[in-house]
């Protein structure tokens, strides 16, 4: 049988890559590779596998999602980063407190550190409160080039309300250094201009990187024949094209957990619960709601830098099916030390010398892997001690996750869910999906795509309506345009930013539509209150 | 005279001021931020003690007024803070001899620091009501008599204003409206008094309170013990001082709005325990009041802070979002708060409340 009309979706961890093939709803195979140093490599690894499977043609791939903790990696790891040249255009405001004021040494030496400030910006009411100076921008640059720096980040006071002051200043680099990466600050952060010029650093600086594995995907999908278009996801778990994430490398940072998360949603049909992976080393909780993860309230740092991004709120812990069990006076523990990938290995059931959190799984019966026989000598005391240890940790997770006594069902999903075998308290039953060792994967297939609007309208000239018809449109026909289906695409959010304490009717709005991607299935990939 | 040395040391400050702050004050991060910019660079804030200050020395309060959203946008301009220094010697016709910060909760804390960190001019360990308050004229300067103008503010752009108000009500506001003119950020220097009148007014060692605050919180999560524990006992041991915790729980619901220039609400609390048992803690740009199922357990003046119950880091109210797990501390306050002359401007009469003040300590039984 030759399938027809399938979706390839990837998810490259720190540890392994998985992928799945999708036809419909149905997951018609899936597989899991190590991930490989040159990323692009265990990529076709698994998508070669994939393809090894019978009746599947690379021209029956209508669409590949990839879902990558590749550039968030890099950054953490203070690795194949590019040197930023930072502009502040904000003076005379806020020059006690240069650009990079907050960032652990070692990560703005990974950068190397190099700020200006020059003089221009805008009040929180949109009146500039100075011209912006080109002659000193045009300095600046000259010297960052002189530097040997070519990825420029600008951030302005108030830029969110006035996005063209910055977008004026990138003009004037892009003339001046032909070829370099510019990354505005109002296009990856909202108000408050540490986290958001944060932001716009971090991105500037994985601007190279992402130029070269994004291109190095294509190319690998290319030698396998899939001329499918490529979608990378972003951290909401909607999809973006290549060209945006090659911009904007940044906007991936916490694709892992939400696919994960979205993933669990799709292979459960729930919409609201908890969702806990769990993988060779950690286990992940996240909190369902409405189909999507819950984020979290305060700002977020990213290898110890600042942001606003919303990530995800995911508690996690040392406990995984790689999980050393030890005891130590008279007490059981599992983690959270990890022989971690080399559990084929290590593990006593596969032949190895540690005592892991997957022997206990297969000891006590309720997992099949390796061989049991090699567990002859663990005690049926010891495995229930360490199943107590680690159903409590578990159950401590989920007890800090939740924000009510009410019992939500557990979605388990990840390689080490078989660590799972007893009900736990706070949660009202557990649900383990099929192909639930690969959620993060279906989660980046079944992502929908997003388009946007954020415009500066004048209600007084236009009306409000009028506005808002336009904006809704336009972030409408940018999602088709990102590849959404027409007709199925939704406006999901709408804000209006009003300049407060100013005689005028200037309003900013910002909308988001959502839609699944256009691929002539018939399919509804929305899940849940979305 | 003691010099602040480390970084350490500013963002201990930064986290016992918010627990001072009881919910309002401002965020410290920014204002710390430039004071560990300027320790980076080798200037120091030095401090003194209210014992070691001259009776005829000249003290001037120095504070940021504004919205919270507009200081992380425009931060804090060293130029400008050097300027308001400036302008403040010439206006006033004198030197100043040291620096006292008008609230010790929240971003106010911070801002005499690095006034402190630019110039060498000492701030004196005190303030002007060992926490925060929505309005000048409950503070322990104005009770006490000590006039809040004349006084000068001043924003980035170079603009000066110099105010001599009727009354200190009256003081509140005028600034605001130069406030929101100049862009909603603007510092000031208020609050002239002799070394004699600060003696007199102020809430003694409230800087070293708030470091203390901060380092034993710090310690106990480096050295992994309760943090609570650690934290009820320091504040315990306080003289003339009493802290409980009032409650473990979630946030189920934070209700807010702005009105009349205040931000008001109530932020609502859930038992894990068992969902009947809600606390409740009302606020106006401070926490005020807390209830649980309804009793009053802590009113102001008397203190109350909402921290992360893992981390015991203490939050704003801004901070605070539905589904956070927290614990709530109340502490009584500074006794010279709870003088009759003060309780008339803070206590819960003073903010809408039909009753009297009730220690928390009496209160919570």
């Amino acid at each position: 049988m030759r399938l027809e009309r399938l979706r390839l979706g990837i998810d490259v961890g720190g540890t392994n890559t998985d992928a799945v093939l999708m036809q419909g709803n149905q997951v018609v195979g899936a597989v899991k590779r190590f991930t490989t140093g040159d990323v692009s490599d265990g990529v076709v690894n698994a998508v070669r596998a994939l393809l090894a499977l019978d009746g599947v043609q690379p021209s029956a791939i209508e669409a590949v999602m990839i879902g990558t903790t590749q550039f968030v990696n890099a950054f953490i790891q203070r690795r194949d980063l590019a040197p930023v040249a930072a502009i502040r255009i904000g003076l005379p405001t806020g020059d006690g407190i240069p650009p990079f004021c907050d960032w652990p040494a070692d990560a703005r030496a990974a950068v190397g550190g190099r700020y200006w400030m020059i003089r221009g910006g805008a009040h929180h009411d949109g009146q500039e409160f100075a011209e912006l100076d080109m002659d000193a921008l045009a300095t600046a640059v000259q010297d960052a080039r002189s530097n040997g720096i070519d990825c420029f980040a600008l951030s302005a006071t108030f830029a969110p309300v006035r996005p063209d002051i910055e977008e004026r200043a990138a003009r004037l680099v892009r003339e001046l250094a032909p070829g370099a990466h510019v990354t505005c600050s109002a296009q990856v952060g909202g108000l408050g201009i540490l986290d958001r010029e944060n932001a716009a650093i971090i991105n500037a600086s994985l601007a190279p990187l992402a130029v070269r594995v994004i291109g190095a995907l294509r190319t690998a999908f290319d030698t396998l024949s899939i001329h499918a278009p490529l979608f990378i996801s972003q951290n909401d778990g909607t999809l973006i094209s290549t060209a945006m994430a090659t911009e904007y490398p940044i906007l991936t940072c916490s694709a892992g957990p939400t696919n994960s998360i979205r993933g669990a949603a799709f292979l459960s049909g729930l919409t609201d619960a908890i969702v806990a992976d769990i993988g060779g080393t950690t286990t992940d909780i996240g909190f369902l709601r409405n189909g999507f993860p819950r984020e979290t309230a305060s700002p977020d740092r990213i290898g110890g830098v600042r942001t606003n991004f919303r990530m995800p709120d995911v508690l996690s812990i040392g406990l995984g099916g790689g999980s050393h069990v030890t005891e130590v006076d008279g007490r059981v523990r599992a983690g959270p030390r990890s022989v971690g990938y080399r559990l084929q290995t290590e593990g006593l059931v596969f032949g190895g010398s540690t005592l892991t959190a997957t022997d206990i799984a297969v000891r006590s019966g309720h997992a099949e892997v390796g061989d049991p026989t090699l567990l002859a000598g663990v005690t049926d005391e010891l495995v229930n001690h360490a199943l107590d240890d680690m159903h409590a940790q578990i159950e401590e997770a989920i007890d800090q996750i939740k924000v009510s006594a009410a019992p939500l069902p557990l979605i388990l999903v990840g390689g080490g869910s078989i660590l799972v075998s007893r009900s736990l308290k706070g949660t009202s039953k557990t649900i383990r999906p099929e192909n639930a060792s690969v959620a993060n994967a279906v989660g980046a297939a079944i992502a929908l795509v997003s388009g946007r609007a954020d415009r500066m309208f004048d209600y007084g000239k236009i009306g409000r309506e009028a506005a808002l018809k336009e904006a809704r449109a336009e972030a409408v026909a940018a999602a088709v345009s990102a590849g959404a289906e027409a007709g199925e695409v939704e406006v999901v959010d709408v804000q209006e930013l009003k300049l407060t304490h100013m005689e005028s009717t200037m309003m900013q709005v910002k909308v988001r539509a959502v839609g699944p991607l256009a691929l002539g299935s018939g399919l509804r990939l929305a899940v849940g209150g979305q | 005279m003691r010099t602040i040395k480390s970084e350490q040391d500013i963002h201990d400050m930064a986290r016992g001021a918010v627990l001072l702050g009881t919910g309002g004050g401002g965020d410290p991060y920014v204002g710390g931020l430039f004071v560990c910019e300027q320790i980076r660079k080798g200037r120091h804030p030095r401090l003194c003690s209210l014992d070691e200050l001259a009776d005829d020395a000249f003290v001037l309060s120095i504070a940021g007024i504004g919205s919270p959203t507009v200081i992380v946008e425009q931060l804090i301009s060293e130029q400008t803070l050097a300027r308001l220094l400036g302008r403040a010697e010439s206006f006033f016709g004198c030197r100043i001899d040291a620096l006292i910060s008008a609230e010790i909760g929240g971003a106010n804390s911070v801002f005499p620091l690095a006034l402190s960190a630019i110039s060498g001019i000492p701030v004196v360990d005190a303030d002007g009501v060992g926490r925060a308050v929505p309005q000048l004229e409950m503070t322990t300067f104005s009770i006490y008599g000590i006039r809040a103008t004349p006084g000068i503010l001043m924003d980035d752009i170079g603009n000066v204003v110099t105010v001599d108000a009727a009354s200190d009500r009256k003081a509140e506001d005028l600034c605001r409206a130069i406030t929101t003119a100049m862009g909603s950020l603007s510092f000031s220097a208020i609050y002239p008094m002799t070394g004699a009148q600060a003696k007199q007014a102020a809430v003694r060692d409230t800087l070293d309170l708030s470091l203390q605050i901060g380092r034993v919180i710090r310690n106990a999560r480096d050295g992994s013990s309760d943090v609570f524990a650690a934290l009820l006992g320091y504040l315990n041991a306080l003289p003339g001082r009493e802290a409980y915790e009032l409650f473990d729980g979630k946030i189920i619901d934070v209700a807010h709005e702005t009105r009349g220039g205040w931000h008001w609400g109530v932020v609502t609390m859930q038992s894990p325990h068992s969902p009947d048992d809600i606390f409740t803690v009302q606020f106006r740009n401070e926490f005020i009041a807390a209830r649980r199922n309804g009793k009053l357990v802590t009113m102001v003046p008397d203190l109350i802070t909402i921290l992360d119950r893992e981390s015991a880091e203490p939050l704003t109210g801004e901070m605070l979002s539905y589904g956070q797990r927290v614990k709530v501390i109340g502490l009584s306050a500074d006794p010279m708060l709870v003088r009759p002359e003060s309780l008339e401007v803070l206590g819960p009469r003073a903010f809408g409340m039909d009753c009297d003040y009730i220690p928390v300590g009496r209160c919570m039984v």
